[in-house]
């Protein structure tokens, strides 16, 4: 096995053999395997605020109320109602999940730092309600002589219990990167950097932020639950603001968005109050300037910076992609566009008026006309990225006025985009394995546990993306991460996105912008297959050679309005398409068309 | 209900209202929303307290003085904190983290400075705290005084939205790079908001110590009541900030008053959550097209 690629197999081992080997040299009532199970219970947490604000991008400032739910669970539970630990750690988990998702659900969808500002305000009131609700939470004064955890008439001391927590954090790495290298994962990071892919693939924004919310909610809860076993006491005061900033500071240190962030974070993090016992007064301003100047310097913190300098020191040697030959695609059942009296207003601006439009099944039509006309309005109106004022849209037989972008792309609606929408971070080919986010039907569970189904169909699909990838000729491309690829190469694994998901009718919106004379060639032999295949497509369009190649039928929109329809050869020859075009003279002197 | 109860409601949310409205000056041409927009309101209030009960200085002065330090220090803050994310990446988010470090420092070496004790700031002559006799109110004339002063300054604010600058401040809001085609500087426009949204964050500080008094805990606390306003009233709309923060003010003095003071942010907290589930772009504004 190359060095590359074992790498990673060393740390995951050694690191578990140091956390498995460590009670065996300090005795087990010592400071350090004390301070060790608080490491791992922080871990926990960390793991799960970073998959929220490192993966789905969603900055949590009140973490520290959701482990808290899950310490005065267990406390309350176990102390007061003589719960099993087990028990009270499973409903901690669920209260932190459930009372966090009714706080944050109104965040999902509105801007990201509305969910920062409403996680804030969720840990502050929460922090309040403690104190008030007295005859619950018993106050200030804390639940005290919180019981160990005990399973078969067995109590577990603290080796024991550091052993469940190396255990808990181990299952909650693997279950946590499952999930990132999931399709779930992806549409994480999607709606994190490009919303529109995201919707285009058909994954609910909402629904990515809080599924990644729910999972980090519920590790707080468990984390909380250690918490209140091993300090034994619980009071308001183990969870303030500054607890949540620490929090968020462990990630943003290990790296947000990477894997092992959270560990090296919480790791570092716990040497450094250990040597700067004596700057204790300075805690905050030093958390303030770490977090400044990591953002600053190394926005993917420790781990980051290590594997900068680990790739520099291994280049990464070229991995030729083990495709799968060209298979010859199935034939596609092209599906029908029907537009009427399509309407949109933008303020004072009457971007589309009384617009019709069709486009039979299996047929490659063209939309063209100068900017500003409206035929990206048009293209957005019928994927759902607008809302019409009025008129109708079908796509197939069925109705599809105001519907969201997502439920039309579920229909079977690809499309491509002006600049091109992948997102940067991920590979091209996880990007067009993201276009099979609602096909795929591997849930979230078995992915996380990784089930033999659920690898098999990612397996399987991880193939037939490589077959696309082949198919629009960027299969060279496969392993690159999407933001270092040509733009004319980025459009082709939009196209082949698209595809991906099943599309049977295909928008693709100026896909010619900017490319060379040999690309454009690939492109019009490229659309050319995709319409054999039977995919129903509409091309809006500058390069008018491009159109009268391609295209069956051509609609020419002028200020809104339909100026023009029919074949393009008749429709270039129309006065009015000239003089729209270009202008009254150059339509007397006969300039050429 | 109680009419004394709803004057001081409406004392307290002018100023959520103002807090509201320096978000908004900040937020509208550079879509970033300050997180250590609460602690210049707090450090406006320090300052001005220095300068007047310490340092003797006449009250227009260190008004004057107060707002020009923290307007500058907004400008700092945009240089280091929000400027070099926005470098980076216009759609990221990064500055949530950056603006909220800036608090945290800035809370720090104010409360390191200044120590904790609260610094009682006496309002300018003629006005007074004393409590007037007004048949049901017990209201002073400083109270009565600030909330006329809000609603002239959200006047302002919002005709100086009208003026060529503060048109071109929308045309950035609405669509930067065409702004840009313009000949609109987006950068210059945000250095200026920075500027002018702290020095009106400062002034609010200035405002409310008489009130509240100077102290390092007023920082978080407004912070959140004004994002409650901003939120409530939509963000960017300043009428719609002044009648939240009027709706916030008397909620929470209501919440107070009839359940114990310790629910007060519960009760904003559901507020506010109800209006965003209900309306996601506040009581007063209008959902806006997302463009691809």
């Amino acid at each position: 096995m190359p060095l590359r690629a074992a790498l990673p197999l060393v740390f995951q081992a050694a690191a578990i053999a140091i956390a498995l080997l460590l009670p065996a040299f300090v005795g087990a009532n010592s400071y350090a395997l004390f301070v060790a199970t608080q490491l791992g219970i922080y871990v926990i947490a960390a793991i799960g605020l970073n998959l929220l604000a490192g993966y789905a991008g969603q900055v949590s400032l009140g973490h520290a109320a959701f482990v808290a739910i899950g310490a005065y669970s267990v406390a309350l539970l176990t102390v007061d109602h003589h719960w099993s630990f087990w028990a009270a750690a499973a409903l901690g988990m669920v209260l932190a999940a459930g009372l966090g998702m009714l706080a944050v659900l109104p965040a999902f969808r509105l801007n990201t730092w509305y969910f920062a500002f409403i996680t804030l305000a969720f840990a502050l009131v929460f922090e309040k309600m403690i104190v008030e609700w007295r005859w619950l939470t018993k106050g200030f004064a804390g639940v005290v002589g919180v019981p160990p955890p005990s399973a078969f008439g067995f109590e577990f001391g603290p080796r024991p219990l550091y052993f469940t927590v190396v255990l808990v954090t181990v299952i909650a790495f693997i279950l946590v990167r499952n999930v990132v290298h999931s399709r779930f994962g992806c549409a994480f990071v999607a709606v994190r950097d490009v919303e529109p892919a995201a919707l285009a693939v058909g994954a609910s924004p909402q629904l990515a932020k809080l599924t990644a919310f729910v999972i980090s909610a519920a590790l707080a809860g468990i984390a909380g639950a250690f918490f209140a076993v091993q300090k034994t006491v619980v009071t308001p005061d183990d969870f303030t603001a500054d607890f949540s900033i620490f929090f968020l500071l462990t990630v943003v240190l290990g790296g947000l968005g990477t894997l092992w962030g959270p560990i090296i974070g919480a790791l570092v993090f716990f040497l450094i109050p250990e040597l700067l016992a004596g700057l204790q007064s300075w805690r905050m301003l030093i958390y303030g300037g770490l977090l400044l100047g990591l953002m600053l310097f190394a926005p993917h913190g420790l781990f980051g910076a290590l594997r900068q300098g680990w790739r520099r020191f291994a280049p990464q040697a070229a991995t030729p992609v083990l495709a799968a030959e060209r298979a010859e695609h199935p034939p596609i059942a092209g599906l029908p566009l029907q537009v009427s009296g399509l309407r949109k207003r933008f303020g004072g601006v009457l971007a589309l008026d009384a617009v019709d439009f069709h486009a039979p099944a299996g047929s490659c039509c063209a939309i063209v006309g100068p900017n500003g006309s409206g035929k990206t309005t048009l293209l957005n109106l019928a994927s759902g990225y607008y809302v019409p004022d009025a008129g109708s849209v079908k796509i197939g037989r069925v109705e599809m006025l105001g519907s969201s972008a997502p439920r039309i792309a579920t229909r079977g609606v690809g499309r491509t985009f002006q600049t091109p929408r992948l997102v940067a971070d991920l590979s091209a080919l996880d990007n067009v394995m993201l276009g099979a986010y609602t096909r795929e039907r591997a849930n979230l569970l078995s992915i996380a546990l990784r089930l033999p189904s659920a690898r098999a169909e990612a397996h399987r699909l991880r193939e037939e993306a490589l077959g696309f990838l082949h198919f629009v000729g960027v299969a060279d491309r496969a392993e690159t991460e999407a933001g270092e690829i040509p733009h004319g190469q980025q459009r082709l694994v939009e196209i082949a996105r698209a595809m991906m998901g099943g599309a049977r009718l295909i928008l693709l919106d100026e896909p010619a912008a900017g490319l060379s004379m040999s690309e454009l060639e690939r492109l019009e032999r490229l659309i050319a297959r995709i319409c054999e295949l039977g995919a129903t497509i509409v091309i809006v369009e500058h390069h008018l050679d491009l159109v009268a190649n391609i295209a069956s039928h051509v609609t020419v929109l002028d200020r809104g309005t339909v100026l023009a329809a029919g074949k393009p050869a008749e429709v270039f020859k129309d006065e009015r398409v000239m003089r729209a075009y270009m202008g009254e003279r150059a339509l007397k002197t006969g300039a050429p068309a | 209900m109680d009419f004394d109860v709803v004057a001081h409601g409406i004392v307290a949310g002018s100023l959520y209202a103002l807090v509201a409205v320096s978000f908004n000056i900040l937020y509208r041409p550079t879509n970033v929303f300050n997180f250590a927009q609460g602690e210049l309101v707090m450090l406006g209030a320090m300052i001005f307290a220095s300068a007047t009960s310490l340092a003797g200085m006449p009250w227009f002065a260190a008004f004057v003085a107060t707002l020009v330090a923290v307007g500058l220090i907004g400008l700092v803050e945009e240089r280091i904190a929000v400027a070099p994310i926005l470098a980076r990446s216009q759609t990221g988010t990064g500055w949530v983290i950056t603006t909220l470090a800036v608090s945290l420092i800035i809370s720090n070496l104010v409360g390191r400075f200044w120590g904790p004790d609260p610094i009682l700031v006496k309002p300018p002559e003629p006005l007074s705290m004393e409590a007037l006799d007004l048949g049901p109110s017990r209201i002073s004339s400083y109270e009565i005084m600030l909330v006329i002063v809000t609603i002239v300054l959200v006047a302002i604010v919002e005709s100086a939205y009208r003026t060529l600058k503060g048109k071109a401040v929308m045309a950035v809001a609405e669509d930067r790079e065409a702004a840009l085609l313009r000949g609109i500087d987006p950068g210059s426009l945000r250095r200026w908001s920075f500027f002018l949204g702290a020095a009106f964050a400062a002034m609010t500080g200035v405002l409310a110590a008489p009130i509240l008094y100077a102290s390092t805990s007023l920082g978080p606390d407004l912070l959140l009541k004004g994002f409650a306003a901003a939120a409530v009233g939509s963000i960017g709309n300043n009428r719609g900030a002044l009648i939240a923060g009027y709706l916030i003010g008397v909620t929470e003095a209501l919440g107070a008053s009839l359940l114990s003071p310790g629910y007060q942010e519960a009760v904003i907290f559901i507020v506010v959550l109800t209006v965003l589930l209900l309306r996601p772009q506040g009581l007063f504004g209008s959902s806006t097209a997302r463009t691809v």
